[in-house]
């Protein structure tokens, strides 16, 4: 226990040394970070475009005016209506190739005309967040509003495209536009509606609450950071190496574990230093609730050790510098690429966002995001805390035997 | 305290070490002498437990290194011959975390640390990264390093490499002050006059055998009085040799010739001042050129000289 302290605390004394590389972990992420989520909202990046597949069972006139009230005016901008069967439709909302699937049911025009109930069926699709909630939000509308909508709503849904056209269709603009529709309704629905038009949206219910976008890019961005200083800290073992350290520990009687979990736990506390950082100005910049930094923070620090233990063992098992840090960059830009740290999971293609949670940083990412986007202090599960556990041991075992088998002795 | 038996090391074919055996007493200075490649640091780091000696048997403090590794480690002190130093961690913090390696603890660990500094005359920069000392102050440190833990034996392997005369004398005198403490300290170098002056035994090896072995007055007397002569110059081979063959029937009854080429010849005799002009004058009537002559008095380098019949060092 006191080699593991001593051995955590000359590592600490030593990085403290060069603090530029610490701050260049946290600058460049954010700066990247920033930069993509600049580009991701910009005119020349990705659009939210969204496809409203309509399924029109009952093919009345009203039903048409429904389907067509989408694609009318400034909504027709920002939502593609396309008609499709009901098996054809729910095919591809499966395979999250749109952002809604609306079926009217036969009848629904008669029950229209009588106000009797009648329910419609809406399916967003969980993979997106904005334009789903906008399709979400429309849908209710129409179904209170019938197809007066697209006229009683336009300056709200002009809000929204204009927006779009800056590239910043955010999380407070929808929400602006809900709760600006929501008084027009509350408003108005007594004088100019039938009291009797009920409709019920079913299955599923808006199965995640829209996830503001800047929760989306905290994670990647965290993860960038952690990402860069676990595999610049792993480095270390090199520079121990060339200084001869690693020798002399092999002389001495002490274990090597100590020496490499003391190692482990400067380099946690580092990268937890450095994500916490970017959480910090995260929980403030979004204003997520306090009580879900200490778990996000364990989370960061306890990742960042199995992150790092897993970087150093690539190191160790190279046969050079030179060849531990090219095998570790090839695996690291594409590792950030496809785990969200450039574009957030969520923005992903649905098969690409799950291969992506499978990727050691994803998968850290993924649950970080949970951590902040649901409700509670601590969100992430006691067997994923487990994993990441067993992660982080069995890179150091990787590395112990290592350093036994000739990384210390040559 | 440090005993070698039988040691062997084998690269492939290559027998880096060969069958040495030797013995260092408590408050003793072995010394292991040879020239580049002889397996010096090979043996050494097969004693350190860095290497695994291919056979062979050796005990430190009593401690058989291979069965009773960590108690045979504890009583060693290491300092190897590149420097191993956190270049970026204080003076005094890298002699803390070695100690601390070592099992040492609090104020024990302190104060020992505070003596070390002094004696490796660092006091005065003890919080100073070492990447800003000169090469002797590293080399100081280094030493420093292998000896907090308060070691039975010590292993110092050519520590005086790449040292300026100033650091080299004070290094002296640490390893003769942790002699006189009573520590076993096994000492290479290809340096004689190192030896000569620091050794209380020495073992002569090259090739990775050891060719000689004894006190330093057991070696000398082991050569004699005898002169080594070297000359340069142009030695036509057969009657070279003829004019040796009739010098010594002339009356030089122990003049030797260790090594012979064309372009030069080593000899060896007593009092050989008084016999360059009969040597010089026979030589050239054999056709002999001598443009250099070197004559040395017998010391521990001649000795390897005879005994291998090449230099130290080239
Ligand atoms: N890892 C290795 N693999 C193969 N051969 C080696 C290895 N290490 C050393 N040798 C060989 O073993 C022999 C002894 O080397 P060693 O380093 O012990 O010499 P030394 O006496 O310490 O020389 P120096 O005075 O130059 O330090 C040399 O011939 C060397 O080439
Ligand atoms: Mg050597």
């Amino acid at each position: 226990m006191d080699f593991t302290l001593s051995s955590m605390k000359k590592d600490l004394l030593r990085w403290m040394q060069d603090p530029t590389g610490i701050l260049l972990w946290i600058v460049l992420p954010l700066m990247i970070g920033g930069m993509t989520a600049l580009l991701f909202g910009g005119g020349g990046g990705v659009k939210p475009h969204g496809v409203l597949l309509i399924a029109d069972q009952d093919d009345s006139l009203i039903s048409g005016l429904v389907a067509g009230a989408f694609s009318q005016g400034e909504l027709g901008e920002l939502i593609s209506v396309e008609k499709v069967s009901v098996d054809a439709g729910t095919e591809r909302i499966n395979n999250g190739e749109a952002s809604g699937f609306l079926i009217i049911p036969s009848g629904f025009g008669a029950a229209f005309f009588e106000s009797t109930p009648v329910t419609l069926t809406l399916r967003t699709n969980p993979a997106q967040t904005i334009l789903p909630g906008i399709i979400t939000d429309v849908t209710e509308i129409l179904l209170d509003a019938g197809f007066y909508a697209e006229q009683l709503f336009g300056p709200e849904i002009r809000a929204v495209r204009t927006a779009d056209k800056k590239g910043a269709v955010d999380e407070v603009l929808v929400s602006s536009v809900a709760v600006a529709v929501q008084q027009k309704i509350d408003s108005a629905a007594t004088r100019i509606f039938p009291p009797a038009l009920d409709v019920v949206i079913v299955e599923p219910p808006p199965t995640e609450p829209a996830v503001p976008l800047g929760f989306l890019f905290l994670p990647g961005v965290i993860l960038m950071g952690m990402m860069f200083a676990a595999n610049g800290l792993a480095g270390d073992y090199w520079t121990e190496r060339e200084l001869g350290a690693l020798r002399r520990i092999v002389f001495a009687p002490s274990r090597l574990m100590p020496f490499l979990v003391g190692k482990a736990l400067a380099a946690g506390l580092v990268i937890a230093t450095i994500g916490g950082l970017t959480l910090f100005v995260g929980f403030l910049y979004l204003g997520i609730a306090w009580h879900k930094l200490p778990a996000s923070l364990l989370w960061v620090a306890v990742s960042g050790i199995a992150l790092f233990a897993w970087f150093g063992a690539l190191q160790m098992s190279s046969s050079s510098r030179r060849a531990g840090n090219l095998v570790t960059s090839m695996l690291l830009f594409p590792l950030l690429m496809i785990g969200g740290s450039f574009f957030p999971l969520a923005s992903l293609p649905n098969w690409m966002a799950a291969f992506g949670r499978r990727t050691p940083n994803g998968f850290i990412a993924d649950q970080l995001s949970s951590q902040i986007t649901t409700a509670g202090a601590w969100s992430i599960g006691a067997q994923n805390w487990l994993i990441v556990l067993a992660v982080a041991a069995s890179g150091l075992l990787v590395c112990a035997w290592r350093l036994q088998s000739g990384f210390a002795r040559s | 305290m440090l005993v070698v038996e039988n040691l062997i090391k084998q690269y492939g074919d290559l027998m880096a070490v060969d069958n040495i055996s030797f013995e260092a007493s408590q408050g003793t200075v072995f010394g292991l002498l040879g020239p580049n490649g002889a397996g010096k640091s090979t043996a050494i780091n097969c004693i350190s437990g860095l290497l695994k000696a291919t056979s062979g048997r050796i005990r430190v403090a009593g401690f058989d290194v291979q069965k009773e590794g960590k108690k045979a480690r504890k009583s060693l002190g290491v300092v190897p011959q590149e420097l191993a130093l956190y270049e970026d961690l204080p003076a005094i913090d890298n002699l803390r975390f070695w100690g601390k390696a070592y099992g040492m603890r609090g104020a024990e660990l302190q104060s020992r640390v505070q003596d070390v500094l002094a004696h490796i005359g660092l006091g005065d920069r003890a919080g100073d990264l070492p990447k800003t000392f000169s090469g002797g102050m590293k080399r100081r440190l280094n030493f420093g390093c292998g000896i907090v833990h308060r070691p039975a034996v010590m292993l110092l392997d050519e520590p005086t490499v790449g040292v300026d005369p100033q650091s080299r004398e004070r290094l002296f005198e640490m390893v003769e002050a942790e002699r006189n403490n009573g520590t076993c300290v096994l000492y290479t170098t290809h340096y004689m006059e190192e030896a000569e002056r620091l050794c209380d035994s020495v073992a002569i090896i090259d090739h990775g055998k050891l060719i000689s072995q004894g006190t330093v007055a057991e070696l000398r007397a082991q050569l004699g009085a005898r002169d080594v002569l070297q000359l340069s110059g142009e030695f036509p081979q057969a009657s070279t040799e003829l004019a040796v063959k009739n010098l010594v029937e002339s009356g030089l009854s122990d003049l030797e010739m260790i090594s012979q080429e064309e372009t030069s010849i080593t000899l060896t005799l007593t009092s050989g001042s008084q016999h360059l002009p009969a040597i010089f004058s026979t030589l050239s009537d054999a056709g002999g050129k001598v443009s250099e002559t070197n004559l040395r008095s017998p010391n521990l380098e001649t000795l390897f000289l005879l005994l291998t019949g090449k230099e130290l060092r080239e």
